[in-house]
């Protein structure tokens, strides 16, 4: 901002240098402390002292090793400077080429030293390589043929023979390989990798049995076919008759976003959290093609109960809010993604981190419900009666309709019950694993445990004033996501 | 300057106050000639880990945006600390002064 007559302009260096090496080794101090108790004050950079006052965060701030200049450092000459047409002139277009045949000269190069390295098996272009690149590719945009409509057979991806990437979606067919081939725990490790790298917070596996089967949709069919399909106009769904297995994820929120109030949380990180995990979903089933294997479910919602298989492939225990709660995350994520596949895996058995146990004498996310939904009975009960229910769970029934009353009748959007779970921390202070300890390994301390979490002021109501606009815009985690997680 | 960014800062200043009370202990120990029976090894020792476990809550609470959580933590690790500080003191004082008669 210009200075005037009215303000008295300083710039930041000029400042420093004015008041000494030693005042400016008290500023670095003092900006050290009022950043660690969280004011940003001596944070904030500053032209002008007056505007500092009135609005410290306008500048955008730079490393101090950075200076801003008239000219870019690129020589320049407006006068001579040509518009250029358009990304249809750029070598993209075989069309620009003097000679097109140089063009695809090339791009079939590349399709033959591609596909030698995928048979070569060369570390870093094998097969798996390739379908983690072409997976992570998904969502690029129409130009790279990817159909953002996720059907239930997976991401419909194609390769593009006119793209510069030509290889890309190749199936092992087209590169004139068998499919990947592994141990159960050798795909496991494999899968795991590949979700941690598209989005997951953590993954389990489990085996699609008699018993499992049941966690799935009533409506999914079985049939004797060597490969599923949908029609979503009768509502059919058909997975084939062999073994399968589920890959399942969590997906993480923004515990940053959640100090600010429930509907700013909900917009930017419960929502993204969603959109994260379509993203992970269908880059998961493109991984899977890549591979030259099955995947069904491409969303948040066509393969069955979600908490269920999150409960059974070892990522959390069962809560009171009915919700997972995971020993890492606490209930601090947006859903369980399961994948079906026919990738042999190995199972991930279930947990016990005393989480259940632990919910018993906390009940904390049903004190703060703001709707009344969260049973507060002390013990889980056979349950499952109610509309948009099911029995066969012993555990706490929460009453949806009141939950989804509150959130959608016109109450601000909620995720109170996340929140304020105990389980639900970030994870910089060490004392939060010697308590998750304690909880899996002393369950007589529980009501002790509880009673410190408030009084300690975890789980507060957050201050309705407090927003994210205030902040300098590069303090925030990028996603909104806390960089200090694991 | 991003909050974060600061955070070695505090770990800086923590172990140059645990580095130089161990320093200062060491060398009131080596002037006095007094040393050190097992039972006082361990309060000592047990001391300086909750010492640096009360800074790493304190520190960690505040990045966590748990103010009171850090205060707290100065109560319930520093009572304990002082506590086993002051056993420590009188037993060793009370053992100098035996040695010294």
């Amino acid at each position: 901002m210009a200075s005037n007559k009215h303000h008295s302009t300083v710039g930041r260096r000029d400042f420093m240098k004015k008041l000494g090496v030693g005042a400016g080794a008290l500023g670095l101090g003092a900006a050290g402390f009022s950043s660690f108790a969280g004011t940003g004050f001596g944070a904030d950079g500053f032209k002008d002292l007056d505007e500092m006052m009135a609005s410290p965060l306008a500048e955008r701030k730079l490393p101090f090793w950075v200076k801003e200049v008239d000219e870019p450092t690129v020589k320049i000459d407006w006068d001579n400077f040509q518009a250029f047409e358009g990304p249809e002139k750029t070598l993209f277009n075989p069309a620009s080429w003097e000679n097109p045949k140089d063009y695809f000269d090339i791009y079939n190069r590349n399709i033959a030293s591609t596909k030698k390295n995928v048979q070569e098996n060369v570390p870093g272009l094998s097969l798996k390589d390739r379908a983690l690149a072409d997976a992570n590719c998904w969502g690029w945009g129409g130009r790279s043929g990817a159909d953002l409509a996720a059907p239930w057979t997976g991401a419909d991806v194609k390769s593009n023979p006119q793209w510069e990437h030509p290889t890309m979606f190749y199936t092992p067919e087209q590169y004139g390989v068998p499919k990947h081939k592994g141990t159960p725990e050798e795909n496991s490790r494999m899968v795991r990798t590949a979700g941690r790298i598209m989005g997951a917070a953590d993954m389990g596996f489990v085996k699609l049995d008699e018993k499992t089967k049941k966690l799935l949709w009533g409506k999914i069919k079985f049939e004797n076919v060597e490969k599923g399909y949908a029609d979503p106009s009768k509502n059919k769904y058909v997975l084939p008759d062999k073994d399968l297995w589920a890959i399942c994820a969590v997906i993480p929120q923004s515990l940053w976003m959640q100090q600010y109030t429930e509907r700013m949380s909900w917009a930017s990180s419960n929502t993204m959290s969603y959109s994260r995990a379509n993203i992970y979903a269908n880059r998961i089933s493109v991984f899977l093609r890549g591979l030259g294997y099955q995947s069904y479910g491409g969303d948040t919602e066509s393969v069955g109960r979600l908490v269920g298989f999150g409960v059974m492939s070892g990522m959390g225990e069962y809560g009171r809010a009915g919700i997972l709660v995971s020993p890492q995350w606490g209930t601090n994520i947006r859903t369980v993604m399961v994948t079906i596949t026919d990738l042999p895996l190995a199972e991930t058995k279930p947990i016990d981190a005393g989480i259940a146990k632990f919910c018993e004498s906390c009940k904390k996310c049903g004190e703060m419900c703001p709707s009344g939904a969260i049973s507060m009975e002390d013990k889980p009960f056979w349950g499952g009666q109610a509309d948009c229910q099911a029995e066969g769970i012993k555990g706490w029934y929460m009453d949806s309709k009141k939950c989804y009353s509150y959130m959608l009748g016109g109450e601000p959007d909620c995720s109170r019950c996340q929140t304020v779970c105990p389980f639900t921390k970030f994870d910089e202070a060490v004392v939060h694993d010697l308590i998750k300890l304690s909880i899996g390994s002393a369950p007589a301390l529980n009501t002790a445990i509880r009673k410190m979490d408030d009084v300690f002021g975890y789980g507060v109501e957050p201050d309705l004033s407090k927003t994210p606009w205030d902040l300098d815009p590069m303090d925030i985690p990028l996603y909104g996501l806390d960089k200090s997680r694991k | 300057m991003r909050l974060v960014s600061w955070i070695w800062f505090w770990y800086v200043l923590v172990g140059f106050i645990m580095g130089g009370g161990a320093v200062i202990i060491y060398n009131i120990l080596k002037n006095v000639k007094l040393k050190l029976v097992w039972y006082e090894w361990i309060l000592m020792i047990i001391s300086y880990a909750l010492f640096l476990f009360m800074c790493q809550t304190f520190i960690a609470s505040f990045q966590e945006f748990e103010p009171k959580a850090a205060w707290f933590s100065l109560i319930f690790i520093g009572i304990p600390i002082l506590l086993m500080s002051v056993v420590l003191f009188r037993s060793i004082k009370k053992r100098y002064y035996k040695i010294d008669s």
